[in-house]
């Protein structure tokens, strides 16, 4: 038997882009439409709304389940309640993170962007072609600025812990 | 015409032959691009996965530096775009959010303002040269070749925000019949890349990026076009990896738009943007690059 936490749904809710929740209706047209629901049983729109919905926090936040989504906003359009799956999406991925649950891929692009102000860099050649074809230099004029922000709205702190 | 020039991360990291080809385009058609001196990352789907204040302070500084230079943003990707989009779009409605940003904005001297618009190279083509004008600069048209384009998800979705902005999928149709080539319409045209999965299941982002290259194969197109870096890296790309994984081959050519543009326009490509698709596109653009 799961152990249910019943603030799940308000905790969810209380996130910016996590209101949608509270207009879910189970009516799965989240999941229909949903690209990656038709290749894998493991995604599931509808379903994870309904375990934000039942308290199942724990079988949510520390798992995989938030990181499956493609975020390409199909379920956002096509929600007849206005529910905005595809933000209530961010909004699990959000706190995921505060629960130490990141993906590798996503952890990089973080540390990237805190270093150098982009979350992918080119490599030496194509630094030397961008010169040979007379392209502007690609600048960081903006580090100090970047690292004060991600500091500021405690980024940071999650970029460290990786 | 003139606009701030987005150029976000994946272009000049990976795919700087469509740099190239935008730069080289863009003023024959009387768009004058400036880049973004100091801009950041707009904070994609990754960055937004983790900290939504983050979000918003970081689009909004790139915002603040367009407003600084009294110009409209041109975004290339469609992630720039949806950031800056949705950011600019939440910050214009909610005064308290606008505050709450420019609270920490004033940390690095800077203050968001909501002066400029965010717009895609597909807007800016449709929507300010206008179809008839691109018409006009076609010399050699890219006559009896049919294609399937692929918008991606950002260019029209969510559709809250684009439905005042864009009136669907028809922009980037128009545009490409523009060059003379046949937009051929295909199954799961609207759908995902597969793209945002990479490198969190690298097994699924292939196999979203399969349905959508097994539709375009069943469409029987002779290329795609995209519009996207994302989404070109992945059908592109994205073919190898089929072909490792499932052995499976599309032998599909892909192609930027603006590249399709930029021959139509009697421009040769050169060999090493040539060398740029890894799906050769040497036989179906014979004389033209």
């Amino acid at each position: 038997m799961s152990e249910l936490d019943l603030g799940f749904m308000s905790e969810v809710a209380g996130t910016p882009r996590g209101s949608g929740i509270l207009l879910c209706i189970q009516c799965g047209r989240c999941s229909s439409g949903c690209p990656v629901a038709r290749l894998t049983n493991d995604h599931n729109p509808r379903r994870l709304m309904e375990m934000i919905i039942l308290g199942l926090k724990k079988e949510v936040l520390p798992t995989q389940l938030p990181w499956y989504c493609l975020s390409c906003f199909t379920c956002l359009d096509r929600c007849p309640q206005g529910g905005d799956v595809g933000d209530v999406m961010f909004a699990i991925r959000n706190l995921a993170v505060k629960h130490g649950n990141m993906p590798a891929g996503v952890a990089a692009q973080a540390k990237a962007l805190y270093e150098t102000t982009r979350v992918i860099n080119p490599v030496r050649s194509a630094l030397d072609k961008r010169e040979s074809m007379g392209l502007g230099k690609l600048d960081t004029e903006g580090l100090e600025e970047v690292k004060k922000i991600l500091k500021k709205t405690e980024m940071d702190k999650v970029i460290s812990s990786t | 015409m003139k606009y701030a020039f987005f150029l976000g991360c994946l272009i000049p990291a990976r795919e700087l032959s469509y740099e190239v080809s935008v730069r080289k385009v863009l003023p024959e058609l009387g768009v004058e691009l400036i880049d973004m001196k100091g801009a950041n990352c707009c904070a994609p789907f990754s960055i937004q996965s983790v900290n939504y204040d983050s979000w918003l302070a970081l689009a909004a500084r790139d915002l603040c530096i367009a407003e600084e230079m009294g110009l409209d943003i041109m975004t290339l990707c469609n992630d720039c775009y949806e950031s800056l989009l949705m950011v600019n779009s939440l910050l214009k409605k909610n005064p308290e959010l606008r505050d709450k940003t420019n609270q920490i904005l004033s940390e690095v001297g800077k203050e968001y303002k909501g002066k400029v618009n965010v717009k895609n190279l597909v807007d800016v083509l449709y929507g300010d040269v206008g179809v008839a004008k691109v018409k006009n600069a076609i010399k050699e048209p890219i006559s009896g070749l049919k294609v399937g384009a692929q918008p991606g998800c950002h260019l029209t979705k969510p559709k809250r925000i684009h439905f005042e902005l864009l009136r669907g999928f028809n922009e980037l149709d128009a545009l490409v019949e523009a060059t003379g080539a046949e937009s051929i319409p295909y199954e799961r045209k609207e759908m995902c890349c597969g793209g945002p999965l990479r490198d969190i299941d690298d097994d699924l982002a292939r196999k979203v990026s399969r349905e959508k290259l097994k539709a375009l194969k069943d469409a029987e197109v002779q290329a795609v076009v995209t519009v996207c870096p994302f989404c070109f890296l992945q059908l592109d790309l994205g073919q190898l990896e089929l072909k490792r994984h499932f052995n499976e081959e599309y032998n599909l050519p892909v192609i930027h738009f603006i590249e399709l543009l930029r021959m139509g326009m009697g421009m040769k490509l050169e060999e090493w943007e040539v060398k740029a698709h890894r799906i050769p596109i040497t036989d179906l653009f014979k004389g033209r690059l």
